[in-house]
């Protein structure tokens, strides 16, 4: 419901980026007789079944895979639990490199792979864990193989999780107007121009492609937020790669704020998105 | 007599020029391909031999030699197909003096009966023509979209192997399209979807605002109803 509108917000492409896709998906013949530059964002969508070549690429004739399909678009996993653990390990290095290497007998491939993932899953098997009536029938080992499949460092890797609540009655059968997909976007858009003007002749487009160093330059923080970020990462137990995430977040939440520093509330809110994984994995 | 032709290969997602240089002499009769072509292109001989024969043209009865240099690069795909039975026409001199020959690259996959098929990888393969200065290509008209994003390349889109043979010998004028890079970049999702049918959910529409704006990853988990909040 939520991730397959997800396209309808995604900022505008650059022509570097258009070309880069369109590359990709020439290359592996998704291309139309009637399309000629791919003017809008990927969004991939492979089914829990797929294999790990599928997904990183490759294979005896070497082609793209998902999230090489999926670059500077939307890689979604829908009830990632149910993936072949092999399939979902495999996505570490990419989400890290942006990029992956393929290395054959012959030759060595190098496709570029810097997408977005979106994945979507129940606090357990049958969906009803922790429900007031006991409705969940799963065995304590079901539950704790179910959310094992997704990996510390995975987890790592993923920036904002989010809990997504059942709607209440009063709010479906309101009349109230919600926000349409156009006036998000142009927020959006106007978070990824700041972006974009800011990394001008780094090569880089957004904030979650900010290398260490880059993140030191760019995502400075004040003495509040500092202990803030301090006491959080005492207490979630965060790692440095986390660390690093929640500060990127951060400065993508304070463009979005439109603010040039990145303030104590935009801190709070990232590492807001940070404090799931303690409730649900217990590592 | 020796006959060289330009083409293109792929390497991951960059294009590479690749010279095919046909030999015909006398001796027995045979066909080979030489430069570490893999299944597909070692198939392009069966290709190669139907269509030039389903052209009108007879296929030489003498000792034809195709060597992809560079030949110590593993060649994989079918678009060697069409610059291999070009260079086999030109070394048996069904064409000749082709105008701007030198500066052409030829792509394309060839059925039986001729007809030029579509291609994987122009785009790539165009690039890299154009940064080596080559100006002209030659392609299927299929993947004539894609090639016209490249600006001030010359394009010119077949059909089939016929219309090549003619248009190279100069009895058969074929429209020449320049490509452009002026596009329109907006991203508007084609289908009807739209966040305003979204009732509620607050948090997870802000989550996947900001994981549009930065690129940010996101695990969203769905909580039953009835979530009893001190279940952990």
């Amino acid at each position: 419901m939520l991730s397959e509108r997800l396209t309808t917000i995604l900022p505008d492409l650059t022509f570097n980026e258009a070309l880069e896709i369109t590359k990709i998906h020439s290359i592996a013949g998704e291309l139309d007789n009637n399309t000629g530059l791919i003017t809008t964002r990927p969004f991939r969508r492979p089914h829990h079944t797929s294999s790990p070549v599928s997904i990183i690429g490759g294979g005896r004739i070497p082609k793209p895979g998902e999230i090489s399909l999926a670059h500077f678009g939307v890689l979604f996993l829908d009830e990632i639990p149910e993936f072949k653990k092999s399939t979902l390990e495999v996505l570490r290095g990419p989400l890290e490199d942006r990029q992956v290497t393929i290395s054959r007998v012959t030759s060595t491939l190098t496709y570029p792979s810097n997408f977005v993932l979106i994945a979507s899953m129940n606090p357990c098997p049958c969906g009803y864990y922790g429900t007031d009536d006991n409705k969940c029938n799963c065995s304590e080992q079901a539950i704790a193989k179910y959310m094992g499949q997704i990996s510390g460092p995975l987890l790592d890797r993923i920036d904002l999780h989010i809990e997504v609540k059942p709607v209440e009655y009063r709010k479906i059968s309101s009349d109230e107007k919600t926000e349409t997909s156009e006036e998000i976007k142009q927020r959006v858009n106007n978070a990824r121009n700041i972006q974009l003007e800011r990394y001008k002749g780094l090569n880089i487009y957004s904030n979650s492609e900010l290398t260490p160093a880059l993140t030191n330059k760019f995502c400075k923080l004040d003495s509040n937020s500092k202990e803030l970020l301090k006491k959080a990462f005492e207490r979630l137990g965060l790692s440095g790669r986390a660390y690093g995430r929640i500060l990127k977040v951060a400065r993508t939440i304070a463009d979005l704020d439109n603010s040039e520093n990145i303030q104590q509330v935009h801190i709070a809110e990232a590492i807001q998105y940070r404090s799931l994984d303690r409730k649900y994995w217990k590592h | 007599m020796l006959s060289k032709v330009k083409t293109m290969s792929l390497e991951g997602l960059n294009g590479y020029l690749v010279e095919i240089q046909s030999d015909v002499t006398g001796g027995l009769p045979s066909f080979d391909i030489v430069g570490l072509p893999d299944m597909r292109v070692k198939e392009a001989k069966e290709r190669v031999r139907a269509a030039i024969k389903n052209c009108g043209v007879e296929f030489p009865s003498r000792k034809i030699l195709v060597n992809l240099a560079p030949a110590d690069k593993k060649k994989e795909g079918t678009f060697f197909d069409l610059p291999i039975a070009v260079g086999i026409l030109y070394a048996i001199e069904e064409i000749k003096d082709a105008e701007n020959f030198e500066n052409t690259c030829f792509l394309g996959e060839l059925s039986l009966d001729g007809t030029i098929n579509k291609i994987n990888g122009v785009l790539p393969m165009c690039i890299e023509a154009v940064n080596l200065g080559i100006k002209r290509v030659i392609i299927p008209k299929a993947n004539c979209k894609e090639a016209e994003i490249i600006h001030g390349l010359e394009i010119i889109p077949v059909e089939d192997l016929d219309e090549v043979i003619e248009y190279l010998r100069g009895d058969y004028e074929i429209q020449t399209i320049i490509g452009n890079n002026k596009f329109v970049l907006n991203n508007n999702g084609s289908n009807n979807l739209n966040f305003s049918e979204v009732k509620g959910q607050e948090t997870a529409k802000r989550a996947l605002e900001i994981a549009a704006s930065g690129s940010h990853n996101c695990l969203l988990i769905r909580k039953p109803r009835f979530w009893k909040d001190y279940a952990f």
